[in-house]
This record gives structure tokens, sequence and C-alpha cells, in this order.
């Protein structure tokens, strides 16, 4: 009799928040606007993609002088320019307008700039001479080296894959500690999300003056449990909601949004974190409940549990507002 | 004689240092209809509370059926509270179904339980309405249509007419006296002592936490003065050791026999004292006369003067 109490409360609390359109409309924001987000980087990356492969093999009319010794004349006759000797009559030229571009490739690229020199051409494709002057530059580089390997290790391209030992065992490191904080996550989603939710819900009987007729109908622990749980499915629903798009973004547009390429064969799910991260997500939990149904006892209406509500929810912030300051 | 339903024995109630009700004690009998009376703050709805244990005695036995209340084990029972409320932003269809699936029902039992209900108090159309669109009236219907959605074999009506134009008042009375013919016994707070005089088999007077009176409605006409003799006249009524004039007005007045005084000793005494009777009519004291007499003529208008704040129903 008790479950079928309890599978009572749980569809009508369930269903009659699915229902309203109010939640519809807040749920779907949020997704809408990283599809929006999304679909502007998309955008703005493919025009941007084509402007720097546009503007690096773009040919220029232009002369330079290099102090370094890297760019052969034959590497900057590719990109239309040749070497001069008179840096000074190069920038009067481009300030009267009869040359394009001059660049000056100083002594030690590494520590100085290449100084740009150009006509104006506007404000987006004024960008192509600095693009044209650095794709010189590293091209010569890359010559130099002669080997795509060695640029590849010289730009910090690398992998590496960890293995740690502790006391004679394979120690998971980072990816050990990362399944069971993912307990965390689903903790503070759940407060922050559902929080204001947990109580308005919890308090309504009291402010609907139903606690009379609902206390002789079912046992009160029943009610909690099934509006808890209610609540936590409406949360699953939310998450999933929330979550399509980035999922989708990441499986299908991973590329075009830079997303990082996370590799999920570090992580490691073993028993006795986890094991400790679900106890500490149920006892938060049941605290945090807990706290409701006490600040629910003794306050009337919804505004004043909230006000009552609201210093609790900066106490269980606290940890990540001091690291934040720290 | 088979155990009473509701057993209340020695019970007591303080809130703080306040003693609400001293040392009360009733049956309840299965299958009658109890009426509970008392002014405001009597102890009427505090005893109700603490038998469906909403409040925690602080000494005595309070029985349904004989023992505590638990929530849906034993008797099937219906409580319509003092303090009315439903859940005010889900449609009425839905509020009920929900109450009569915690009481028992299936969905599809409840549903159509809840139809037929709507139906009898004239709601049908309002199934799919939510419940804060309804006047006060019409919500208060939906309260006791989910409180009897079980067919309760207990039912607790606290004030169930409160705030009732005539027409619903006797609507929702002919609905109260269904249950109560179907076999439920029913235990009723009310202020309307003509609800008591026609549905109720016995009664309980609470003053300040005690019970002033308690049996049937006769009983308790008995102990509060019993018959009381109407009289038209003529001349001046004359002072008699068998009779006290408990109303006089010009040419009426209301006498109250003195104890083992007959009715005609009295017609032949104002008659052979001269006075001209021109009307002489006996009757049983009403209930509310009663209550006058034991609560005073505030308390009545206290209770009055709340019902008229009231929402009246549709």
């Amino acid at each position: 009799m008790a479950s079928h109490n309890l599978k009572t409360v749980i569809g009508f609390e369930f269903f009659r928040i699915i229902k309203k359109r109010r939640f519809w409309v807040t749920t779907l924001a949020i997704p809408a606007a990283v599809a929006i987000v999304f679909g502007l980087v998309i955008i703005s990356g493919n025009s941007s993609s084509t402007t720097a492969d546009a503007q690096k093999n773009a040919r220029l009319a232009f002369q330079y002088t290099d102090a370094s010794g890297l760019v052969t004349d034959a590497l900057a006759g590719t990109f239309g320019g040749t070497r001069t000797s008179d840096n000074a009559e190069a920038i009067a030229a481009v300030r009267a307008g009869t040359l394009e571009a001059y660049f000056a490739f100083p002594a030690d690229p590494a520590k100085q700039p290449i100084r740009v020199y150009g006509t104006d051409k506007g404000v987006f494709d004024n960008g192509r001479y600095e693009a044209v002057a650095t794709q010189i530059l590293v091209s010569a580089a890359q010559q130099k080296i002669d080997s795509p390997q060695l640029t590849a290790v010289t730009q910090g391209k690398v992998k590496t894959k960890s293995q740690t030992y502790k006391d004679g065992q394979v120690s998971g490191g980072i990816g050990v500690v990362i399944p069971p904080l993912l307990f965390l996550v689903i903790f503070y989603l759940c407060i922050i999300m559902l929080g204001n939710q947990m109580l308005s819900t919890t308090l309504e009987e009291k402010e609907n003056r139903v606690t009379e007729m609902i206390l002789t109908t079912l046992n009160p622990t029943t009610l909690i449990i099934g509006k808890v749980t209610a609540l936590f499915m409406v949360g699953l629903v939310q998450m999933t909601v929330f979550a399509l798009p980035v999922v989708t973004g990441y499986v299908f547009f991973r590329s075009k949004l830079s997303l990082p390429d996370v590799d999920l064969s570090t992580l490691s799910l073993q028993p006795g974190p986890m094991i400790v991260g679900a106890l500490l997500l149920a006892g938060g939990f049941l605290l945090f409940t807990g706290t409701l149904v006490a600040i629910v006892e003794v306050v009337p209406t919804v505004k004043e549990a909230g006000t009552a509500f609201a210093p609790r929810m900066n106490m269980l912030l606290l940890p990540f507002e001091v690291a934040c300051l720290s | 004689m088979s155990e009473p339903l509701v057993h209340i024995r020695n019970f007591r109630m303080d809130f703080g240092s306040q003693t609400v009700v001293r040392d009360l004690s009733f049956d309840v009998n299965a299958g009658e209809t109890f009426g509970f009376l008392g002014s405001n703050g009597s102890g009427k709805t505090t005893t109700l509370r603490a038998l469906l244990g909403i409040y925690q005695a602080t000494a005595g036995t309070l029985h349904i059926a004989g023992k505590a209340f638990e929530p849906r084990d034993g008797v099937r029972l219906g409580y319509l509270p003092e303090e009315r409320g439903l859940y005010k932003k889900e449609s009425v269809l839905d509020v009920m179904v929900y109450f009569g699936m915690l009481k028992g029902l299936s969905r599809q039992g409840a549903t159509s339980r809840s139809l037929a209900y709507l139906e009898r108090v004239s709601l049908a159309a309002k199934a799919s309405t939510r419940v804060d669109k309804l006047s006060g009236g019409q919500q208060q219907k939906i309260q006791l249509g989910v409180t009897i959605m079980n067919d309760p074999e207990l039912l607790i009506l606290d004030e169930p007419t409160q705030g009732f134009d005539p027409v619903n008042r006797r609507l929702l009375m002919d609905i109260i006296e269904d249950q109560k013919r179907s076999g439920a016994t029913v235990i009723m707070v009310t202020h309307q002592m003509e609800e008591v005089e026609r549905l109720c088999d016995r009664v309980i007077l609470l003053k300040d936490g005690v019970a002033e009176a308690y049996g049937t409605i006769e009983d308790v006409q008995d102990l509060y003065g019993g018959t009381i003799i109407r009289l038209h006249h003529s001349g001046t009524l004359p002072a008699s050791d068998l009779y006290d004039v408990t109303m006089a007005e010009h040419d009426y007045a209301e006498l109250t026999p003195k104890a083992g005084t007959d009715e005609t000793d009295i017609l032949r005494d104002l008659v052979h004292q001269g006075v001209e009777v021109r009307s002489f009519t006996t009757a049983r004291t009403s209930l509310e006369e009663i209550f006058i007499k034991v609560y005073g003529e505030q308390d009545l208008g206290e209770n009055t003067l709340s019902e008229q704040n009231l929402p009246v129903g549709a």
C-alpha cells in the first residue's frame, strides 16, 4: 500500500511540473541559447578559417629586409616579395601608396616583433599583412629544420600517456579522481537547479492548507520521499535537455567548434572512491532535504522560506567562493 | 454491546501553559451521526486533530476502531478539516483523482467517481478548470467530494456547510445524509443547529475544554429546560410557582415549567388568575436556544459574524 501511495505521489508531482508550459519555456531556453552560440561559432569559424587561409596564401607586392638570415629570396618570391636594403625608402613608398607593404624581419624573431608596414586595405583586409609576414617566417623556419616531426615538436604538438604506481599497484592518478567527482557535480546541479523548486513544493501543502487532508491520507515520510524523487526525475529531464545540444555539438561538430578531444579511456572506475562518492552524494542530499524540511516546518510561506534558504545555499557554495578568491 | 468506533477517554491537550481541552471522554458508536458542538475555541477542532494524530495528546486515550489512528491502516476515513485548501494550480479532476488514488482507488475508479460527483454538484463543466479559478463555495464542494471519494466508514466533517448559501447547504446535507444511509459513522462539527436536529443521533457540547452535555438530543433538551410554553394573552401575566417567565413582550410570553409541573396545571392556573389566553402551545427547547443559554449571546454573535464573512457557495 505504501508503494502504491509513493508511486501516486511521484506520478502526480512529476507530471504536474512536466505538463506546465512555463517549465518547458525555461528548460528549453538554455539549449536554445547553446545552439545559437554553437551556430554562431561554426559560422564565424568557417568565415575566419577561409579568411585566414586566403590571407596566408595571398600574394602581395612587398619588399622586405631580413636581419635574422632565415628568409630566402626564393621563399619570399613565392609570396610576391623582393629584398631591399633601404628600409626608409621602402617605408616612404608604402606611405606614398606606390608599394603595398614592407616587412622588417628582426635579428631574433623569438624576442623581437616583425615590423609590418602596409597601405590601408580596410579593417578586415589589413590583417593579411601580418598573416603573410608570419607565414613567411614559419615557412623559413620549417625549411631550416627540414623535418615535419621536429617542426611539430618545436610547436609543442606532443601527446603523453602516464602510468603511476602505488604500493606496487597501478594507481589511476587523475583518472581515478574524476569519476567520483561526478557525484559532486550531480549534487551541486541538483541543489542549484532544483533547490528553490524543492523548497516550494515541500511547502505547498502548508501554504495551500492541504496539510491536514494529506496527512490523514498518507504517511508524511512517503509524501516527502515522493516529492523529492519526482523532483530528481524532473532534474534528470532538465539535464538531458541541457546536455543534448552539447553532446550533439561534441559528436558531430567537434572540429568546427574547436572542442578539446576528451580521452575517456584514461578514466578509471575504482569501487572504493566510487562508493565513497555515491555515499557522499546520498548523505549530502539527505542533509539538504532535511534542512529543507526543517525550514518548511518553521515558516508559513514560500517567500519567508526563500529568505531562510538563501544563506544556506550560499554556505553550500562557500568552498568554491573561497577557492576562487584564494 | 459492540465496541464504539471512536473511543476517547480522559483526553487532555495543553499548548504551552494553556489547557485547551481537559479530561474529555466520549464514545461514538458505529453507524451513528454524532454532533460535536461548542463555541469558537472550545476545543472541538483540537480534539479531532488529536484523534487523527495531527496533534499529539498531552494525556488520555484516543482510539478509532480500537487503536490510535494511522493513515490507511484500519477504517476507511474521510476527513474534511476546518482549514480548507486544495492544490490551487491543478485542475479539479486531477486533484480529485490524486486524492482518490491516495485513498486506494485505481486511476480509472477515481476518475469515474470524480466525474459522477461533479455531475451531482453541478460542476461537471469545471472538471478541467484550475481549482483557483473556482469560487470559494465551489472549492468547498470539491473538497467534500474528495472527502467522501472512498466511501468512508468514518466521516469526520469540521463545519461542512460553513459559508454555503441555503440551496447548496441543503445539497451538501443531502450528500452527507446519503453517506449516513449507506452505513457511515459521521462526526460533525457545526454551528448550524437545524443541521444537528436533522441529522444527529447524539451530541456533545463542549465549553472551555470540558463536556457541558453529552447524549441524545432529547437528553440535552431535557437537561436544559425540556419543554417551553409559548403563550399569547391579554392582561398582566402574574408571577407563579409553577413556571419561570423566560421571555415577555406585550401580549406574548415564553414560560418554562418548573420541575415536576404539568403543562395543563399551568394553563388551569393562568385561567384561574384571570389571564385571557388566546393561544397556548408547548414545544421542546430548540438546540439553538440551548446553545444560546450555554454559550451566551456573545458567542452566537461571533459565530454569525464570522460566517457572514466567508465566501458564499455558487
